[in-house]
């Protein structure tokens, strides 16, 4: 996209593939995409960055030094916390009111009961089958959703996305009207899903959210309850597209069929909360575990030499 | 000691070395992991309704299972079938 330098007039093309603001090369003047970008790539609000480079690498730090022993070799070699890049992401935050309805079965134990001889004692038990319904009417106020159709695929056997998804929420309450000065020494991410591709997505969080909100109502069936159906009207929703700051780690494991993997480790750049993956070597995790498998074998066949 | 009693202990080997590999993996990947966005969300519930309208239809006698079968009471973000209107 080409702009017109507020400073000096030169035209200037950025790319907003990857970046929000740009310096004209010839009066240095630094200036942000704000308002003219088509199909909604620029955010309603940001939410800054809080926590400093310095306190997310010592997180970052912090986090690895607990997990060496069994890390990939090439990893611990190669481990600059001071690479971290501190990153916008694209977000919707969304407000909801619905209403759920959920159906099923609910077992109250009656009686309990052991049959057979010394050696051969089974438990047995008694209980009634009820039909259960509940209904719940809520709203839920700042719900994220990643907003980037990369970032919202959490496969967890192809990418190491659901480490970032992990260090939500945000203090969405605290950020400010979109301005692409905040993005000035950080990366960011371009949104490319729309309200009509998350809203699967956001039925699919709301239903959750349902299920959790009724489960102290059957506390009392203490044999459980099996839901087989559920129901959800959304009556209103409202959508704001936000940049989150994230500080991220990234290491490329390479190998396998799909190019290896990148692994994170995500610094919430608001609250700290650090979450990682890191690539294990795995020679050294088997070796561990059949040592210890191998061990309790041997205290298994001595127990039973012993008994018989 | 009964015959079962034996072959149970002969299974501590391979379980200890299952249980200490997936345990060490996923304290190093954290694949387990994810946004706990059903208790971090702010939620505003009016009461449930449909407790007083519960009502038994059968009884289930002489089970060994502790639990009903296919509890999935907290198994929050297993979908069952939904239900949909037919209008929309």
């Amino acid at each position: 996209m080409t702009f017109k330098c507020t400073g000096c007039g030169a035209e200037v093309t950025v790319n907003t593939e990857s970046a929000m603001t740009a310096r004209c090369h010839w009066c240095r003047h630094v200036f942000g995409v704000n308002e003219q970008v088509a199909n909604g790539a620029v955010p309603d609000a940001v939410l800054p960055f809080h926590i400093k480079k310095d306190d997310a690498v010592a997180r970052i730090r912090q986090f690895v030094d607990k997990r060496r022993l069994f890390a990939l070799k090439a990893f611990k070699e190669q481990f600059t916390p001071e690479n971290v890049v501190g990153v916008y992401l694209p977000y919707m935050i969304v407000d909801g009111n619905a209403s759920a309805t959920v159906a099923g079965k609910g077992e109250i134990k009656t009686r309990e009961y052991t049959r057979g001889t010394d050696n051969n004692k089974k438990t047995y038990y008694d209980a009634d089958i009820y039909e259960v319904q509940r209904h719940v009417d809520f709203t839920v106020d700042d719900l994220p959703l990643e907003s980037s159709t990369e970032r919202g695929n959490l496969d967890v056997r192809v990418n190491t996305n659901n480490i970032i998804n992990t260090i939500l929420p945000f203090d969405t309450k605290n950020a400010v009207k979109w301005n692409a000065s905040y993005l000035s020494g950080f990366t960011s991410e371009k949104r490319n899903s729309n309200v009509e591709h998350l809203q699967p997505r956001l039925e699919d969080q709301l239903l959750s959210i349902a299920r959790a909100q009724v489960e102290a109502s059957v506390r009392r069936y203490d044999r459980g309850v099996r839901w087989e159906q559920e129901k959800l009207d959304v009556h209103g929703t409202r959508w704001v597209s936000m940049y989150l700051p994230v500080w991220l780690y990234s290491y490329h494991q390479p190998g396998g069929s799909g190019g290896g993997l990148l692994h994170y480790i995500a610094v919430n750049g608001r609250t700290g909360e650090t979450m990682g993956s890191v690539p294990v070597q795995q020679w050294k995790l088997l070796l561990a575990a059949l040592t210890v498998g191998t061990i309790l074998e041997g205290i298994a066949i001595m127990i039973l030499a012993g008994s018989s | 000691m009964s015959d079962d009693g034996g072959l149970w202990l002969l299974a501590a080997g391979p379980a200890g070395a299952t249980a200490l590999y997936w345990a060490l993996y996923r304290f190093y990947r954290n694949t387990d992991k994810s946004h706990g966005f059903e208790r971090e969300t702010k939620v505003e519930a009016t009461p449930v309704t449909g407790s007083e309208s519960d009502t038994k239809i059968d009884e289930n006698n002489g089970t060994q299972q502790t639990r009903i079968d296919g509890d999935n009471v907290g198994a929050y973000r297993k979908r069952v079938q939904r239900i949909r209107d037919e209008s929309s």
